[in-house]
């Protein structure tokens, strides 16, 4: 049986359409990264996954659980863990007072050691934290209790790199303990240092499943360079090199064909500057699934904020 | 709950009333607060009443419109009874806070909305229709600290300046103004399920709990629309007289409580519906 298993699922907003027939599954011990850029459906997905919407047609299971079944639900919440996009606690409690509280709620056996990893100030009160100390104490509250399935939106905004390591790191070891991960981002780098697997969401529609492997293939890379000389042409030639944009002081665009031959045509011009980067999400979907997706991408659904 | 338990036995976590006891600890201040603050005012006008001369009462009764003192229940001002249940009961009571309590409902759900804290609640194993009753009943803890706290405080100060009052008569008093506030709160409840931004939800109650009680005080005179006062919650609770002589109908505060049922059951109906 799936860990979770979404069919057709749809929900409308009236004026908007957040999330459009969507159907996945996620199998269980996977990391499974939901990718999209802003407002594509991912956070309405999620919500929809935990019960706090009901779709309008369409259906999922959770943990063998029917979304659209509150008592089977709830027996299921018991073995899932969540971190929402935006964390909402009490301000005035502190870090200690709101993990009394879910460890009474749904256990708390792994929280002590789970604080080992993550610090947020518990003993402070919550107005007082920054949003790297809020991500924190988030990801404690989601994990303590040691549930099969977590889910998480958008997980390390807000952590400062040294801990968007750490926490890349847990992710691995919770998945060799047999945990099974389901996380949403728009960050392409951080989905291809810890996921298995990756559905892309564009428009509220599921545009691409893949291995992360065979993603970062055909994503490519983004190269920026500046040259002394006239390039845009002699670059446009090669194979593999996609959406050349030129600008006053250099050219940029996406290479998805073989390093060497990038770094050969590079040595036959005076670079001044360079930079080769992850593409943004964007952009792959701009190589992936064509200019005019891409465009449609960007388009914003209120409802996911 | 039992369904779990069966299909696995080594579950333990069957979380009671969790969310009640984490509530109410979070009230305990400001129950405290309030509490003393109550107290110190119920203090200041015991204080009043025993400097003022007789003849002084009759004077401010004839100097009020009969709407007012109608309003305010203020016919015997001149006894520690009338005069405790026109300056405290009627005004910081029934008016005061009821608002105070519908007011705190209102912003119980949609706060939690807006600060996105209700999407952690709801990845508890809990159903929403428990999370909003144990919400609910952590009120509770001010409405019933408050009336044990400021009725024992009363007590003792009407005795410290020589004057008597029938202790069963102020504890059915405050008793009797707990399904009174109930019902506010519950108005402020439905209010908080119903509307999305709690500013919007808080205000409203504000506003509904103060037009009820005008609309009880307003149309109290007129005898075409004297009808119109039983929709107001304050009808069904005249501190006052509870003081003077102890009378009180006990079909009004059945009424109040079959009326705060209902308004549970409302906002029952619109949390359960609602998408968060």
């Amino acid at each position: 049986m799936p860990t979770i298993e979404v069919n057709d699922l749809t929900k409308d907003y009236g004026s908007v359409r957040a999330v459009d027939s969507l159907s996945f599954t996620v199998e269980s011990g996977e990391v499974f990264g939901f990718l999209g850029p802003n407002g594509a459906g991912k956070t309405t997905t999620i919500r929809s996954l935990l019960g706090l919407l009901k779709p309008t047609a369409g259906t999922a299971t959770v943990l063998g659980a029917d979304v659209h079944d509150e008592d089977a639900l709830i027996d299921a919440k018991r073995r899932i863990g969540y971190l929402p996009a935006h964390l909402g606690f009490d301000e005035e409690a502190t870090g200690t007072d709101v993990l009394d509280y879910h460890e009474s709620v749904k256990g708390g056996s792994r929280r002590d050691e789970l604080l080992e990893i993550f610090t947020p100030p518990v003993e402070r009160p919550i107005r007082e934290y920054s949003t790297g100390n809020r991500r924190m104490l988030g990801i404690v509250q989601a994990f303590m209790h040691d549930p099969e399935l977590v889910i998480m939106d958008e997980p390390t905004s807000g952590l400062d790199p040294l801990k968007q390591e750490e926490f890349n790191e847990f992710v691995r070891s919770e998945r060799e303990r047999g945990k099974t991960l389901f996380f949403s981002s728009h960050v392409l780098s951080e989905v291809r240092r810890v996921c298995d697997r990756v559905g892309i969401l564009r428009g509220g529609e599921l545009v691409g499943l893949e291995d992360v492997d065979t993603l970062l293939q055909q994503g490519g890379k983004r190269v920026q360079i500046r040259t002394t000389d006239e390039a845009s042409g002699d670059f446009a030639e090669l194979d593999g090199v996609i959406d050349m944009q030129t600008f006053a002081d250099g050219i940029q665009f996406i290479y998805t064909g073989e390093y060497n031959t990038l770094l050969g045509e590079l040595a036959t011009h005076d670079v001044r500057e360079i930079e080769i980067s992850e593409p943004p999400l964007e952009d792959i979907f701009m190589h992936y699934y064509g200019k005019a997706g891409a465009v449609e991408s960007d388009r914003e659904v209120e409802s996911d904020a | 709950m039992g369904k779990l338990v069966q299909s696995n036995p080594t579950e333990r976590w069957n979380p009671m009333l969790e969310t009640l006891k984490y509530e109410m600890s979070r009230r305990l201040r400001g129950t405290t607060i309030l509490t003393v603050g109550l107290g110190l005012y119920v203090a200041f006008i015991v204080w009043y009443f025993s400097l003022l001369e007789p003849s002084a009462f009759e004077e401010v009764l004839q100097s009020l419109p009969p709407a007012m003192s109608d309003a305010f229940g203020m016919q015997a001002i001149g006894t520690i009874e009338g005069f405790l249940g026109g300056q405290i009961y009627t005004f910081v009571w029934l008016l005061a806070l009821g608002i105070y309590f519908a007011y705190t409902a209102a912003g119980l759900i949609a706060t939690d909305i807006e600060s996105d804290r209700m999407d952690l609640l709801l990845s508890f194993p809990v159903a929403r229709s428990r999370l909003l009753t144990e919400k609910f009943a952590a009120l509770l803890l001010p409405i019933v600290a408050l009336n044990v706290g400021v009725g024992v405080a009363t007590y003792g100060l009407v005795l410290s300046i020589g004057e008597t009052i029938d202790p069963t008569h102020l504890a059915l008093a405050h008793l009797l103004s707990i399904p009174y506030l109930l019902v506010c709160a519950a108005i402020g409840l439905v209010l908080s399920v119903l509307v999305d931004r709690a500013a919007v939800a808080e205000r409203a109650a504000i506003g509904l709990i103060f037009l009820l009680w005008l609309v009880e005080s307003a149309v109290g005179a007129a005898e075409d629309f004297a009808w119109i006062q039983n929709i107001s919650p304050t009808h069904y609770y005249s501190p006052t007289p509870v003081l003077i002589d102890g009378s009180y109908e006990l079909l009004d505060s059945g009424i109040l409580l079959a009326a705060c049922l209902a308004l549970l059951v409302v906002s029952q109906v619109l949390f359960q519906r609602r998408d968060i």
